[in-house]
């Protein structure tokens, strides 16, 4: 198991989650997002099954392996999920979980012009934050939002980075319900194949 | 005066000049910054040429400088520049981004861990690798 961290906060914002986890994998940081852009991560949590030849056979889950209520303290666990996880260990290539290259391209879709402006803007945006100047940041991370709306990375990061509400002149509520902007996830696809 | 952001690397180019949205470098600048260099051939790195072809000599060489932002054009590489800051970064090449995922390798990369600690997701070649992203947001 291998954790990235894509976040412009860096190793400070990471490490409170990754010691309360008591992680023995690598936990690896990503402070530059440009492994989140190598991949593609539109959103967060976004889960990969890599094969021992490095060939992806699940892409984009968004999971959460265990999930507590703010509300109630109750810890529900993702046991259908980390099953799957099990019988992909388990069987491998031979697994009903593994998917075929059909259903993974529609979960990795080809990237257009406009998408890498999108990830240019953003990076510019991204550095400026990291380097003391959040304000002039803002105007770069909007040109992202605007071409690329459906990457939630790119707003997330953006808010964190700043004041949603000062900044961005919306909630998240509102961001959410913004119909140019799509799913917040894509469907976990958790369908076996037939083998 | 200018920060270049190249392909994850960053260079500060004294003698650069941004000159109405175009940012053009000394030959040894472009070199420093980018790894490209001007040669009979083309502008090349590593193994790569890139011809420079006749009608576009004027608008990529002038005077001994280059324009960085014209030839990301001609190699379908994104880029954007804060004049304020003198800050530009340049996302990766054409042939590196289309159809990037398409053959459905997973990338390799190198990260550190908290410690500071380089791993490459290559160094699990041979294994099963769970790649969970996620962040403080």
């Amino acid at each position: 198991m291998v954790t990235v961290a894509c976040d412009a906060k860096g190793p400070a914002a990471a490490e409170p989650f990754i010691a309360a986890a008591r992680q023995e994998h690598p936990s690896l940081i990503d402070e530059k997002l440009l492994v989140a852009e190598l991949y593609d991560v539109r959103n967060v949590p976004a889960a990969f099954w890599i094969d021992e030849n490095g060939h992806m056979v699940r892409a984009n889950d968004p999971i959460y392996a265990q999930r507590r209520n703010r509300e109630t303290g109750e810890v529900t666990i993702n046991h259908e999920y980390l099953d799957a996880v099990r019988d992909w260990v388990a069987k491998g290539s031979g697994s009903g979980y593994v998917m075929d290259e059909k259903r993974l391209d529609s979960r990795l879709p080809d990237l257009e012009t406009d998408d890498m402006r999108a990830a240019a803007f953003f990076q510019l945006g991204t550095y400026l934050a990291q380097h003391g100047l959040p304000a002039d940041a803002v105007a770069y991370f909007k040109r992202a939002h605007a071409l690329r709306p459906q990457n939630w990375t790119y707003k997330r990061q953006a808010w964190s980075l700043g004041d949603i509400e000062r900044d961005y002149s919306t909630t998240f509520q509102e961001a959410v319900k913004d119909p140019a902007s799509g799913p917040f996830y894509p469907d976990l696809d958790l369908a076996k194949r037939s083998t | 005066m200018a920060t270049v952001l190249y392909q994850g690397g960053e260079a500060s180019v004294d003698e650069a000049r941004p000159e109405a949205g175009e940012l053009w470098l000394t030959l040894p600048e472009l070199s420093a910054a980018t790894g490209w260099e001007l040669k009979p051939e083309g502008v090349c790195k590593d193994e790569i040429c890139v011809p420079v072809p006749a009608a576009r000599q004027a608008a990529l060489i002038r005077a001994d400088l280059f324009n960085l932002t014209e030839f990301a054009r001609m190699i379908e590489q994104s880029f954007a520049g804060d004049d304020t800051h003198g800050v530009w970064y340049f996302g990766p090449p054409g042939w590196e981004w289309k159809s990037r995922l398409a053959s459905k390798d997973a990338p390799d990369f190198t990260l550190p861990d908290l410690a500071g600690t380089m791993h490459s997701l290559s160094e699990l070649r041979g294994k099963k690798v769970f790649l969970l992203f996620w962040a403080s947001w």
